[in-house]
């Protein structure tokens, strides 16, 4: 080993020594990480991005972006409109040790049990690539209340709700007038009262910073860190995985990648996760094909980047004429689940919730309406402490042409094709979005708001479905356990498994899943079948 | 975002830096014409003319003339950094002198904000939108202003400096609703086609 090696963190392990390999360290990797290490499985974890921790953070919105966000080149394409406002963005996603659990907010609703059955629920919705999940939420539940224990759901297990803060106060009230029920400031990730040896939130409102506070979960300050105690992590930040090999007999036997100093390593696999977000991941099993795997690793359903799903979602800024100062306080404390039924009469197939969302003026000037300019939009930055604003996260259709595909005209940094992402809406998600804005309307305006802001959808914070979970293998990409149908030690752990997208948050659903991955992983290595 | 995302990823010094490109998309390295006019010059007059765009385009009462100066002086830098965007702009303020009838300083905030108008989705003035509206709210002076306070964790957050200090509105219940559960599923008849 020389010194131009890698920084590493944890046991190092050998390279040529067959691990399991993990790619990536956010949600998904993170978790499974401490999941089997923590058993005693030996475990690299390939991490694109940098160690960031609380010191490195910044309660500035830029910066923090620029120190924490995944900028490496991608192109879009299709009807979108992100495709036009940020064409080289189309996700806001995070590269670095903890993935994007360092940039999110918190909100951990669970799906419901018919989400799991989208199709069978919905029926035929035309142009929609729908699918039943090959698992239920029964089987899904047990994970769900571990999920929930290891990230400290509020209102969950008995743990305490967060109190209201201003913008909260405005949604709340809202609601109630308009007859919705089923509010509260959670379940919300971040700690209402000391838990898990982390503190309770001071209320910074730059969650989406990172958080220095250490109040709210993700995987940097509970599962790498735990990882690596149990001395079976071999951590490797600044190393982005670029292709998976296979041996002769069709499995997967290495993962070359580029260290720090951008020199090709390979590090031996006994079993490859693949958990790098819903656009790498894909991305990566396409640059892994081979003489056996023309079309891409783990592809022959085709089905690899396709039903990228991005959840329906938007924002409603409201003006009062009265200060709320909502940029105080935890950014998405705050959830409305009244509309996240299933109710056709609606004019729509599956639901939405309403969630706070505080941006400061740096970033709520770039997102409230890209490209706007003039007295109208001058008007909304002037009343910014007067301002309440809330997030619509509901189910968008999976579509087959929604998908990541490798750009060969356009390369990365290290001379790698791009992502493409192409995504149109579906005439749902339209349906669904005008209805929930008119919602936004009816709530702010019950409240006495001067005017509503419809903010359009910003880059994708939720990335999903890219690698699906079926229980044929010809339509989907993995098993019901994560494992690829063509390639029997071959893993997807993150997002990208989704089936369907379901209206909630996904990040609660991504922990649950990976926590059962592990369990069927640990089980599946001790009988020597893998 | 495009090339300065690039660009930022190969300097080592990226985390100081700042996305301030954003919105920008490369279509006006094949829209517009490729080779012809000047670069664009850092003349006092070059000054005035983005100044007075910029407060027609980005009205604020309270703001003073600071802000506007210095999110001036960041377009120049970013045309600077980047030729055909010099060169965009440079026409694109030569046309608004030219449809001003000479003068595009000499209009009134109406017939200014015609102009600009007409000319919403030019590139040179798409252009300087996606720099001017990160340069001119991502900075403490026009927070202030705003009634933003900026960084907060080293002041002990808002829990004790007024996170729940809206008064204009009952409390209200931060608890799940305790009554009958929520219904998740309303069966139609037509879902069971
Ligand atoms: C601002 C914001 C707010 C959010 N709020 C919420 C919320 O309230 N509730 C919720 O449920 N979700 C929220 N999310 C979404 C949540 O962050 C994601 O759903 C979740 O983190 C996804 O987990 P993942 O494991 O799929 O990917 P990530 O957490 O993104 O982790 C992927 C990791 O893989 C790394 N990687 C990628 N490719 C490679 C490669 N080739 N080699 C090595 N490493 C690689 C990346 O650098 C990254 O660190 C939010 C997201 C953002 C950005």
């Amino acid at each position: 080993m020389t010194t131009a090696e890698v920084a590493r963190y944890g046991a190092p392990i050998e390279r040529d020594e067959p691990v399991v390999v993990i790619i990536g360290s956010g949600a998904g990797g993170g978790t499974l990480a401490y999941e089997l290490t923590r058993q005693g499985a030996t475990c690299v974890v390939l991490e694109a991005g940098p160690y960031l921790t609380a010191d490195d953070y910044v309660n500035d919105e830029w910066e923090a972006f620029g120190q924490m966000a995944w900028l490496d080149m991608r192109t879009t394409s299709g009807s979108w409109r992100v495709a036009r406002d940020f064409p080289n963005l189309p996700a806001w996603v995070v590269k670095a040790v903890g993935g994007s659990t360092t940039h999110w907010s918190g909100a951990t609703p669970r799906f419901m049990a018919h989400e799991f059955t989208a199709r069978t629920t919905y029926g035929q919705v035309d142009g929609a690539s729908l699918l039943d999940w090959p698992i239920t939420l029964e089987e899904l539940a047990p994970y769900y209340d571990r999920a929930e224990q290891a990230m400290g759901s509020t209102h969950r297990h008995g743990r305490p709700a967060l109190p209201a803060n201003n913008n909260y106060t405005v949604l709340a009230n809202g609601a109630e007038k308009i007859g919705y029920r089923y509010y509260a400031t959670g379940p919300y990730a971040t700690n209402a009262t000391p838990y898990d040896g982390r503190p309770a939130s001071i209320q910074d409102g730059f969650n989406f910073q990172g958080d220095k506070s250490g109040a709210k979960w993700s995987t940097l300050v509970r599962e790498i860190p735990r990882a690596l105690e149990t001395g079976h992590l071999d951590l490797r930040p600044d190393c982005q995985a670029v292709r998976i090999t296979t041996d002769a007999a069709g499995k997967v036997d290495a993962v070359e990648y580029l260290d720090a100093a951008g020199a090709l390593q390979r590090q031996a696999a006994r079993v490859v996760c693949v958990a790098g977000n819903s656009i790498e991941t894909p991305r990566l099993l396409l640059m892994s094909a081979s003489g056996q795997h023309p079309d891409g690793l783990a592809n022959s359903s085709g089905q690899v980047g396709r039903n990228y799903m991005r959840h329906l979602t938007g924002s409603a800024y409201a003006r009062f004429e009265r200060p709320v100062r909502m940029h105080r306080g935890e950014t998405m404390a705050g959830i409305v689940a009244d509309e996240a039924r299933h109710d056709t009469s609606r004019g729509f197939a599956g639901g939405f919730y309403l969630e706070t969302l505080s941006l400061g003026p740096a970033f709520l000037a770039s997102f409230l309406e890209p490209g706007g300019w003039g007295r109208e939009f001058t008007t909304w930055m002037d009343s910014y402490d007067h301002i309440a604003g809330m997030w619509i996260v509901g189910e968008d259709m999976p579509q087959p042409g929604n998908r990541i595909t490798l750009n060969t005209d356009v390369q990365d940094q290290h001379g790698l094709p791009v992502p493409n992402v192409h995504f149109d809406d579906h005439p749902n998600d339209v349906a669904m979005r005008s209805y929930a804005y008119d919602a936004a309307d009816q709530l702010y305006g019950a409240v006495g708001a001067l005017a509503v802001h419809h903010t359009p959808p910003y880059p994708s914070t939720h990335n999903l479905g890219t690698c699906r979970m079926s229980a044929d293998p010809a339509d989907g990409v993995v098993d019901r356990w994560g494992r690829a149908h063509d390639v029997p030690n071959l893993f997807v752990s993150d997002g990208s498994v989704m089936t369907t997208g379901a209206a909630a948050n996904p990040t609660l659903t991504i922990v649950a899943l990976a926590i059962r991955q592990a369990e069927h992983l640990l089980a599946e290595m001790r009988q020597g079948t893998l | 975002m495009t090339q300065d995302a690039v660009r930022q990823q190969s300097d080592p010094q990226r985390a100081e830096q700042e996305p301030t490109d954003l919105q920008v998309d490369t279509s006006a390295h094949t829209d517009e014409t490729p080779g012809g006019g000047a670069q664009l010059a850092d003349s006092g007059r070059t000054r005035r003319l983005l100044v007075r765009l910029l407060q027609v385009a980005y009205p604020h009462e309270r703001f003073p003339a600071g802000p506007y100066e210095r999110t001036a002086a960041a377009i120049v830098d970013a045309a600077r950094a980047d030729a055909a965007d010099g060169r965009a702009i440079t026409r694109g303020l030569a046309g608004l002198d030219r449809a001003a009838g000479g003068d595009f300083l000499a209009l009134d905030d109406a017939a200014a904000e015609t102009l600009l108008r007409d000319r919403a989705d030019e590139y040179f003035f798409r252009r300087i939108r996606s720099t001017a509206v990160v340069a001119l709210y991502d900075s403490a002076d026009v927070w202030e202003l705003l009634g933003y306070e900026g960084p907060s964790f080293d002041r002990g957050g808002y829990l004790h400096r007024g996170f729940d200090d809206l008064d204009w509105l009952p409390g209200a219940r931060v608890d799940e609703y305790a009554g009958e559960p929520r219904v998740e599923l309303v069966e139609s008849e037509e879902a069971a086609r």
